[in-house]
């Protein structure tokens, strides 16, 4: 006689009670490893979508500083688009004849007038080199170059370039 | 879940314990609410910084004393590297693309050989075409930065 494969079910019992504390126990376990790769730092460095990174080995930190993104369309500067870009490329009226963006140069100076006056206010607060540049892997460098320039001449000097931690 | 609570009669042993069901649903609601919103608030994007300087700017002396030795890599379009050696030995390496790409170990390798040879070389100068990629650039700071640890960059 040929066995069957497909017994039949033992009829379950009417009342099935669902294991609620084993549910709870795994949630803790997931919400354990979400709080420890939380950033809980002040700083945070939230790349605008559309951006890619490139990627490089290094174990330096965030920092606090100036964020200037440079998207395919855009330079923002913290948060807020000061120049227009059409595929990477700086419009042309826009730069001087040093390589420096007009517009970009003035939304940096104003960023340097504002940490002044605070740094004025508040003995605390130093006056720094810093600043932080998000560019996408894609640009070419002369986009990057502007950049640095028209920070540069407002005292920018000390450029954190944001990259992807690699492996 | 069950569990005993003490009735309160302190010790006079009147009162048993009583059994209680802890009511785990609105627990787990709960957790739920939190995995949601750490799931979406959580970056899985680990972002590091890279230092660079500007050479125009130029960077804090460390020491007194100049460099015996200014090295400058330049990075042309074609996937060629440019080393060139200048001060008290005065040296132009040409790196040829690899596989259609940098010659990165080569480049690490030579650059190793320098800092070896002169070790107070402790920044070089990187410049690079306008057409070369940023990824590109940063790859090759990331291979010099191996071996010496300030990249300044140029072409300003």
């Amino acid at each position: 006689m040929k066995k069957s494969f497909l017994k039949k079910r033992a009829p379950q019992s009417e009342d099935m009670a669902l294991q609620i504390t084993s549910m709870a126990d795994i949630f803790i376990i997931v919400l354990v490893f979400l709080l420890k790769g939380y950033s809980t730092g002040a700083i945070t460095v939230a790349p605008s979508a559309g951006l890619s990174l490139p990627q490089a080995e290094t174990q330096d930190a965030s920092v606090e500083a100036l964020k200037v993104e440079i998207t395919e369309g855009a330079v923002q500067v913290e948060g807020q688009q000061v120049a227009k870009l059409e595929q990477f490329r700086f419009d042309k009226g826009d730069l001087q004849a040093t390589g420096i963006s007009t517009a970009l140069g003035q939304a940096i100076s104003r960023q340097r007038e504002k940490q002044l006056l605070i740094a004025k206010a508040n003995s605390d607060v130093k006056v720094d080199a810093k600043i932080m540049i998000l560019a996408d892997q894609r640009a070419p460098y002369s986009t990057v170059k502007t950049v640095l320039a028209s920070a540069a001449v407002h005292g920018y000097t000390d450029f954190k370039l944001a990259v992807v931690k690699g492996d | 879940m069950s569990g005993a609570v003490d009735s309160g009669q302190g010790g006079k042993g009147k009162g048993g314990s009583q059994d209680f069901d802890l009511n785990l649903a609105p627990i787990i609601d709960s957790f739920t609410v939190l995995i949601a919103f750490m799931l979406v608030s959580a970056s899985f994007l680990s972002i590091g910084i890279l230092d660079a300087g500007i050479s125009a700017a130029g960077v804090a002396p460390t020491s007194d004393a100049p460099p015996s030795v200014n090295l400058t890599v330049e990075v042309a379009a074609d996937q060629q590297l440019i080393l060139k050696l200048a001060g008290k030995s005065d040296a132009k390496v040409s790196l040829a693309a690899k596989d259609g790409k940098y010659d990165l170990p080569a480049l690490t390798e030579k650059v190793g050989g320098y800092r070896k040879q002169w070790t107070d070389l402790n920044a070089v100068t990187l410049v690079s075409a306008d057409t070369v990629q940023y990824k590109d650039v940063v790859q090759i700071m990331e291979a010099l930065r191996k071996n010496v640890p300030v990249v300044l960059l140029g072409g300003f």
